[in-house]
């Protein structure tokens, strides 16, 4: 019993980052129809500038340690609005709805954004301090007080993100051109300004899981590419654009990987996964939540 | 300019000259850079194979890699002579193409794009976690036979540039006008009673059996092969070179090939960060010059190209 709640555990504590990080990416390619391979280059951006804002902030200024992560976040996510910004304006912003442009411009960002932050922060992993430091304990299965907040922002966000969505008029601008961009565009919709919006929310919820994942996890100039293979998968099973399967589809694709790590080891979980996209494939080509693609 | 019978013939003059080129040069390092130039040639031809159905196959570096691992497996467990492991090289990519294909191309555009990433990626775990083909430490000892091995590089370019030349032909025929015509709109191609999945597999094959044929060279000429020689970056770097060359033509990808190739050799030179150089050079091309060194070669010859990157959706 007890085993079973630990892995229920584990799949909701990898789950939620997965979530975030999937929620990006198929929001963006919801709006623009851009397959964003530089979504991981974001998620690193984040966890380095907590990296870099932390330490400083904790013992040259004496903060204590929350007060600090809180001003590393709000760095984090400023600089990675910046470099969203950057990108959109002179990159994507020429690519919309052009697949195979739009990868090439993504793969190049991924190439040099990488070497950047190589060249800059150099190879040697960075850790910085936990913001709680209390083990939990849940019918004897355990999870770090650290680990439970980021299933808890987790959440938040994604209830955040599907108010946004579903009642704002922002949300059904997004919702308007994902569906049909010229037919959104005839109801006066400025695809362009909407697009916008759509990609730095993307690059935002990848900040938000970068921030989050610094405390726990190791940080290095890679950290956020981990997570790219896993995240297609998970959009092609739930369907790309698709809010409800990026969510559904990452609690699945976490509870593989958390009951095959456990079983077997983590290769061979990734190779269950990508059967499971297999079989998905042959049953439901567009995705569990997907619509035809036409 | 480039599709008359005069640029076939400088094609093929510039291919013999390489051959010429791998007998009698004094520097191996030189015969070596020339070996790499045709395999990168190849991978980025193959990948432009499939562009002409509208797709984007990353796991072009898969079937490179599979072309590899057959002939590595071939010579170093099971003793099969050269022209065995050879030939399989192209037959087992076809094959594994042949189910890879048959499942994916119900989908297209970004989900096939995806999953051919996927499965790249997952290939290489499979060949990491199977320690009777090496594991992560890969294969070593992939030697040609004694007697070939003063021309062998002549070989390997020969078979590479002959494989090229296929592809152009294939490209020329009434099969390549199809599958031009899939990307163009499928349904017509549908319309007129052809079956359209069945086409686009077959030029997934096509692609694949070429870019093994290269695998399986390229294990004989590196004589060791590591899973982390595959990776989805094999087909990145192909994609460069097709853009970079442009891919309104067969000749765009080797042009961006032949200039890549070199550059990367220079940059290795220098000791400089080579993922911000490619990375750079990438974005300067897309942003630039969409069309390529070809397209605007044939801008400036007043010839009009078909304008690459759309029509997939």
């Amino acid at each position: 019993m007890t085993l079973y709640i630990q892995l229920l555990l584990n799949t909701l504590q990898i789950g939620s980052v997965y979530m975030l990080f999937a929620l990006g990416l198929t929001l963006i390619f919801g709006v623009m129809k851009v397959v964003n391979f530089a979504h991981g280059t974001f998620f690193t951006a984040a966890a380095l500038a907590i990296a870099t804002v932390m330490p400083p902030a904790m013992y040259q200024l004496g903060l204590p340690v929350w007060a600090a992560y809180l001003i590393a976040f709000v760095a984090a996510l400023a600089v990675v609005a910046v470099i969203g910004i950057v990108v959109y304006q002179f990159g994507f912003q020429k690519f919309l709805r052009d697949l195979i442009g739009s990868f090439i411009l993504s793969i190049g960002l991924v190439l040099f954004l990488n070497g950047s932050y190589l060249a800059i922060f150099g190879g040697a992993p960075q850790k910085v301090p936990p913001l709680i430091d209390v083990n939990l304990s849940i019918f004897g299965a355990y999870i770090t007080g650290q680990r439970l907040l980021l299933v808890v922002v987790a959440v938040g966000v994604t209830v955040g993100l599907y108010w946004l969505i579903q009642k704002t008029k922002l949300g059904l601008s997004l919702r308007a051109v994902a569906e049909d961009q010229e037919a959104a565009m005839l109801q006066g919709i400025q695809f362009r300004r909407v697009a916008l919006y759509g990609f730095l929310i993307g690059t935002v919820l990848a900040a938000i899981a970068g921030a989050m994942m610094a405390p726990v996890h190791a940080i290095t100039t890679v950290i956020g590419d981990e997570f790219l293979i896993k995240a297609f998968i998970i959009i092609i099973v739930g369907g790309l654009g698709s809010v409800g399967g990026a969510i559904i589809g990452a609690f699945l694709i976490a509870f593989i990987e958390s009951v095959g790590g456990y079983y077997f080891d983590n290769s061979t979980a990734t190779i269950a996964m990508f059967v499971l996209v297999m079989v998905v494939l042959l049953l439901r080509p567009q995705g569990i939540m997907g619509h035809a693609e036409r | 300019m480039l599709n008359g019978k005069a640029g076939l013939a400088l094609c093929i003059l510039a291919g013999l000259g390489a051959i010429a080129f791998t007998l009698f040069a004094d520097s191996p390092y030189y015969v070596q850079v020339v070996v790499w130039i045709f395999t990168n040639a190849l991978l980025a031809a193959s990948l432009r194979f499939v562009l002409l159905i509208g797709e984007l196959n990353i796991a072009t570096a898969a079937f490179f890699g599979i072309g590899a691992y057959t002939v590595g497996i071939a010579t170093t467990i099971y003793d099969w002579p050269f022209l065995v492991a050879i030939v399989a090289a192209p037959l087992v990519a076809a094959a594994v193409s042949a189910l890879f294909g048959w499942i994916t191309l119900k989908t297209k555009g970004p989900y096939f794009l995806l999953i051919s990433f996927a499965f790249t990626e997952v290939v290489r775990l499979v060949y990491s976690k199977s320690n009777a083909i090496g594991g992560n430490s890969g294969l070593i000892g992939i030697f040609p036979p004694m007697a070939l091995d003063p021309w062998f590089p002549a070989l390997v370019v020969t078979i590479m540039g002959g494989t090229l030349l296929a592809l152009f032909w294939i490209e020329k025929t009434n099969l390549g006008r199809l599958f031009k015509a899939i990307q163009n709109n499928e349904d017509i191609v549908r319309s007129v009673g052809l079956n359209v999945t069945w086409l686009k597999v077959l030029c997934v094959i096509i692609a694949s059996a070429a870019v093994g044929l290269g695998g399986g060279l390229h294990a004989y000429a590196n004589s060791v092969i590591t899973p982390g020689d595959f990776t989805f970056f094999v087909a990145v770097l192909a994609l460069a070179y097709v853009k970079i060359g442009g891919e309104g033509h067969a000749l765009g990808p080797i042009v961006g090939a032949v200039l890549l190739t070199v550059a990367g050799q220079w940059v290795a030179g220098l000791g400089m960060q080579e993922n911000i150089f490619y990375g750079a050079i990438i974005i300067g091309a897309i942003l630039l010059m969409p069309q390529g060194l070809v397209g605007i070669a044939a801008r400036v010859a007043g010839v009009a190209v078909r304008k690459g990157g759309e029509g997939t959706r």
